[in-house]
């Protein structure tokens, strides 16, 4: 079931229509069996083995506490990484997949929220979960299968038993998030798919296209896939974490990827960088050069074990220690010439935008050589006509869309209204949430009729 | 509620790491509230507080911190244990 396809939308709004009658003693149940549903229409097989992996998990705290030597939840973790690893290893096999079984369905996103628990557990940071039902619920919940966010446990178990929530919300959420993707991002994406499919033959201007609207792309249909996942969470009393806080803002690196994807880089943040960071604290400047590389290196690896997505990492790891490293004496320069504070935070942005750009080629590029060949001809001269091959119409709708979502993003009108509505007259906010709502489906439904059949998000591979 | 000779002497490090010398720690501060405690100034925090009481923290200590509270607790309990 695809997150942009109709059927998903019918058995979304039947599935929280059965929610808002459901007992609330039973409703972790139902998400559990809903989610088990939705895993099966993927493929059944895999929901078995998710099945397996959840039993083995729930397990290993219980285990833990009779054992007293900590010694169950390391060989748990280390068999949830090998299980991750052996299914991506596993891609660049003739088959692909182990026992016919290609890549499951959401395994990155589940293994982590695993992983996260039975760390917590260790750690202290919270108590493990006495209900197998209430568990099996956290790690099957299917809004965030597909993509995240990667909730962690206590947040998720927090919300229970989940209470139905404001409909006009959620339906706007998962409204805005296919607004994202059918209009700015698959516009945009009609231009960047021919740059990336012909670089060996085109020069110049339209490579410059592409080198700055990928990134575009790529956060309007991920961040537009954790909107659905956000708003389709809301539906059943869930409100997920965020995953992007308007990256294309950042100044620095370090800042940037504050704001991008960041239930994925605090996890890592929590259960890799730490623990090295922590290990390797004696080691000065070198320790930390060496956690944030292997930190970035290991985001590279996640996205798969191919030469571009290693060059990525490498990238961003270069990146990251030269800006971690330099931190606090640009700092400190800063302090004592404060007039040039605004030129550093301009040059920084600018700095920062073209590092995330050229690094972004070698993650969508085929092959490291159709990367380095489209960054090697920037400086060429464009063939005439080169305007037209990229699909005027379609470049000009979806970058029209991209500044409509920056500027929403900005000011945030439903922030907005949420501070302005508790004072507004009852027949306002009853007109304002139909209005919601309205605008919502008709956006859905216009949407799905002009998008054609089958839609994938650019981060549902992972 | 830590004392206040913890409280001050962790609020001094954290003002010279985080670059804010106008930082007041509150027992149920997080590092979401102030500006560039992030996972890597987190672990120079945490250094710089082992050196300045001489105390070693283990992965599980720094990983299970929620909160500044935490963090003064968890010293006060450490330089109970040691005598420092």
């Amino acid at each position: 079931m695809n997150f942009s396809g109709f059927p998903y939308l019918v058995f979304l709004a039947v599935a929280a229509g059965i929610f808002q009658g459901c007992p609330g003693r039973h409703r972790a149940l139902y998400l559990l069996i809903v989610s088990y549903l939705v895993y099966c229409t993927w493929s059944i097989p895999g929901a078995a083995l998710l099945f397996a992996v959840t039993v083995l998990t729930y397990a290993a705290p219980v285990l833990e506490e009779r054992s007293k030597r900590g010694l169950t939840t390391t060989i748990v973790v280390v068999l949830l990484g090998c299980y991750l690893f052996a299914f991506k290893l596993a891609l660049l096999t003739p088959t692909h997949g182990i026992g016919g079984l290609i890549l499951p369905m959401g395994i990155s996103y589940y293994t982590f929220r695993l992983i996260s628990y039975v760390m917590d557990v260790r750690w202290g940071k919270i108590e493990r979960e006495r209900s197998f039902v209430q568990f099996a619920a956290y790690v099957a919940f299917f809004p965030q299968m597909v993509a995240g966010p990667i909730q962690r446990a206590d947040d998720f178990f927090a919300q229970l038993p989940p209470k139905p929530r404001e409909l006009a919300g959620a339906v706007g959420r998962i409204g805005w998030g296919l607004t994202k993707k059918l209009i700015a991002a698959d516009n945009l994406g009609v231009a960047v798919s021919y740059v990336y499919g012909h670089t060996a033959s085109l020069h110049g201007a339209p490579l410059w296209v592409a080198l700055y609207l990928f990134p575009l792309q790529l956060y309007a249909d991920f961040s537009g896939l954790t909107d659905i996942a956000i708003g389709s969470g809301l539906l059943f009393g869930i409100c997920g974490p965020e995953n992007f806080d308007r990256p294309f803002t950042a100044s620095s690196i370090t800042a940037y990827w504050r704001r991008w994807h960041m239930s994925l880089t605090t996890w890592l943040g929590d259960y890799v960088f730490t623990p090295l960071r922590m290990a390797t604290r004696t080691a000065g400047n070198w320790g930390l050069a060496f956690s944030t590389s292997v930190n970035m290196i290991a985001i590279a690896i996640w996205h798969g074990l191919t030469g571009g997505y290693l060059v990525f990492g490498l990238l961003h790891a270069a990146f990251l220690s030269a800006d971690v490293l330099t931190g606090r004496r640009r700092s400190k320069f800063f302090k004592k010439h404060p007039k040039w504070d605004r030129v550093a935070t301009l040059s920084g942005w600018v700095l920062t935008m073209n590092m995330v750009a050229v690094a972004l080629v070698y993650f969508h590029a085929h092959q490291i050589t159709d990367a380095n060949q489209l960054l090697a001809h920037l400086w060429s001269g464009s063939a005439p006509g080169w305007l037209d091959a990229l699909g005027t119409r379609s470049l000009f709708r979806g970058a029209a869309a991209y500044v409509v979502l920056e500027l929403c993003e900005r000011y945030r009108p439903d922030i907005w209204w949420a501070q302005v509505r508790p004072a507004a007259p009852r027949w306002v906010r009853w007109s304002m949430a139909s209005l919601a709502m309205v605008l919502g489906l008709t956006g859905i439904c216009l949407l799905l009729s002009a998008s054609g059949e089958h839609v994938r998000f650019l981060y549902e591979i992972f | 509620m830590a004392n206040a000779d913890t409280h001050q002497r962790i609020e001094v490090i954290f003002r010279d790491i985080l670059d804010d010398e106008t930082l007041v720690l509150r027992p149920e501060m997080t590092a979401g509230e102030v500006e560039n405690w992030d996972s890597i100034s987190h672990i120079d925090l945490m250094v710089g507080v082992e050196r300045e009481f001489g105390l070693r923290f283990t992965t599980a200590e720094v990983a299970g911190l929620k909160n500044v509270g935490d963090l003064e607790a968890l010293v006060e309990k450490k330089r109970a244990a040691s005598g420092k």
